[in-house]
């Protein structure tokens, strides 16, 4: 095969390989708008949650278009399990997550890489409320179970790609 | 409920989109069938053409000071492993034995090898404690020291199979073998091993032979340009030094070993192994282990029926490439092209742990000020918290299949430069290489199947 041969072997491969990435590729004519830089005027703060969530400063300007309001995840924990066994809570990166733990006995909730705790007790539900703008699938923990060497695993919290 | 502890991470990759998977498949065969048509028709791999770099440098970088240096500070990471791990808080997160040797040493060391050389030589605390112990005998004998055993060759490359095994055994099956006083119980019986070990053999030879963690970064290594051969560093043909890597007993399931077990590392989050886990667990369970004990049991089987999978399937191509004639026996052929499966282990670990190292890695930031995990704060960073926000899951997805495509095109091009060297007829050489290609294929194909599965 000759010098040319070669080059020009290389160059339709190459030009399949983008082709071929082009094609299969989807495309992103959907959500096109900036979603994620939109804050939702948020009124509802936790009740008996520790520190509480952070209150997003509501800017109401002319006419800012409704935004949806975020979904409540539950999650139910009975004696230091989950009702129902870990499920994953999947979110898009830059929605507000809002996840209410209720428990029938103290315990203490771990949100690994987001790095929050909350601290649940019967009666008084734990809130969880921020912006997910870190992707991948993150660890939610309770460490009352892994200090007694149960399966520690609340939930999984999936943050997809905007 | 009885569950693992799993690893020492807390976040986990996306799995690929279907459609990137399905491109990268077909890159592979693409680039597969370009390289075959266009690589060069006489052997360029099989010699290394190294030649020293300016005399400046290698005086500076290999002299007595930098030597001494290198192996103090692996010496001292190695204290502060053991002495964090017994004395420190029993939290993996928190302390610096866990992730300093699972990530930082583990993977992180990997980079270096593949970018700067045979590094990890340099710091690597046994060979420095066994050269000063050899140094300070000597001094104090009048007689000299006796001279060491001559090392078994049947041992060859099984003394690292062994340390590779039980490393990936307790990351990946030992309940308590992430625990930082696992870890450092771990660390001091591995460490009295070596010792005896190099009292027996000399220190050289079981560094390069028998010591897994060196035998296992001198193979990555092998894939850099840079090689220090006395004290003179020079540049080589890149991959040239995997060409010359002398195959002994236990190279092939070393190479097994590290494939298989980030394999099983992958698919142990995958449905196809978290589905039949319980069931073969509670097996075990009514069998009369404990529940514990059961899942420790099942584990093992899957990473050891992981590993022999990867063999099996190498050897397959290894029967292959033999059946097109040439007067090669088996065991001559797996010998010949185990080496071309470095690059593919590299495309596993990389693709694998690529995350584990950008994010779970930055915690040895804090652990540097707080590597008890007991609130101190020396040097002021025992606060930082890991940022997770580095590389969005587009930018790793790319990634991930760009380490894999390119160990493929790495292995495939050394395996064609073996075949030119080994069958003089080209027919000969061009047909055993299907065989290669076909067991190429497939372990890149299972990689990115890994990929797209990972908690799926």
């Amino acid at each position: 095969m000759s010098r040319n041969q070669r080059i020009a072997l290389v160059v339709a491969a190459v030009a399949v390989a983008v082709l071929g990435f082009v094609i299969a590729q989807p495309g992103d004519d959907e959500n096109g708008g900036d979603r994620a830089a939109t804050t939702p005027a948020q009124t509802d703060t936790g009740g008996g949650s520790g520190d509480g969530g952070a209150t997003a400063p509501a800017e109401t300007d002319d006419e800012p278009p409704p935004p949806p309001e975020p979904e409540v995840t539950r999650i139910r924990m009975r004696d230091g399990s989950v009702v129902g066994g870990a499920q994953d809570i999947e979110v898009t990166r830059g929605d507000l997550v809002r996840i209410v733990v209720s428990s029938n006995a103290p315990d203490e909730i771990h949100l690994h890489g987001y790095d929050i705790t909350r601290t649940p007790a019967p009666g008084e539900p734990a809130r969880f409320q921020f912006r997910a703008d870190a992707e991948g699938a993150f660890e939610i923990e309770s460490h009352v179970a892994a200090d007694a060497g149960k399966d520690p695993l609340v939930a999984r919290l999936v943050v997809e790609p905007s | 409920v009885t569950f693992l502890a799993h690893g020492v991470s807390v976040r986990s990759d996306l799995p690929i989109p279907e459609w990137l998977f399905g491109w990268a498949a077909a890159m592979v065969l693409i680039v597969s069938f370009v390289a075959l048509a266009i690589l060069w028709p006489e052997p360029k791999l099989q010699r290394e053409h190294w030649r020293p770099l300016p005399a400046r440098i290698s005086r500076v970088l290999t002299s007595r000071v930098v030597e001494v240096a290198c192996g103090a500070i692996g010496i001292f990471l190695l204290g502060v492993v053991v002495y964090a791990g017994l004395r420190g808080v029993q939290s993996e997160r928190a302390n610096f034995a866990t992730m300093f040797v699972y990530i930082t040493f583990w993977v992180g060391l990997i980079p270096l090898a593949i970018l700067f050389g045979d590094v990890f030589k340099a710091f690597n605390p046994w060979r420095a404690i066994g050269r000063a112990a050899g140094w300070a005998a000597g001094k104090a004998s009048r007689s000299g020291l006796p001279a060491p055993l001559a090392y078994p060759e049947r041992l060859g490359h099984w003394p690292a199979v062994a340390g590779i095994f039980l490393f990936a055994v307790a990351e990946l099956v030992a309940s308590d073998g992430t625990r930082p006083e696992g870890v450092a119980v771990a660390t001091l019986i591995y460490s009295a091993v070596t010792f005896v070990a190099m009292a027996l053999y000399g220190v050289e030879t079981w560094i390069s032979r028998g010591e897994a963690f060196s035998v296992y970064f001198n193979l990555f290594s092998r894939i850099s340009v840079f090689e220090t051969r006395g004290r003179v560093i020079g540049l080589r043909r890149p991959l040239s030094a995997l060409a010359a890597l002398k195959a002994g007993p236990g190279t092939v399931p070393l190479l097994a070993v590290m494939i298989g077990s980030v394999t099983f590392d992958g698919a142990s989050e995958a449905p196809i192994w978290t589905g039949i886990a319980p069931d073969i667990a509670n097996f075990f369970q009514d069998v009369g282990l404990s529940p514990r004990n059961a899942l420790e049991l099942a584990f093992l089987l899957g990473l050891t029926g992981t590993i022999l999978l990867v063999y099996g399937f190498y050897m397959l191509g290894v029967l292959g490439a033999k059946s097109v004639g040439g007067g090669f026996g088996a065991r001559e052929l797996a010998k010949a092209f185990v080496h071309t499966l470095v690059p593919i282990a590299l495309a596993y670990v990389a693709a694998h742990y690529f995350t584990l190292l950008l994010y779970d890695g930055q915690g040895i930031i804090y652990l540097l000020s707080d590597p008890l995990g007991d609130g101190s704060d020396l040097f002021g960073t025992a606060d930082y918290e890991i940022d997770y926000t580095l590389l969005g899951s587009n930018a790793i997805w790319y990634c991930q299949v760009g380490f894999v495509v390119v160990g493929h095109v790495a292995a495939l091009t050394l395996a064609h430069d073996r075949a030119l060297a080994m069958y003089d007829r080209a027919k000969l050489a061009v047909r055993s290489q299907y065989w290669m290609l076909a067991v190429m294929v497939g372990f890149t194909s299972l990689a990115l199947w890994l990929l797209s599965q990972a908690n799926a």
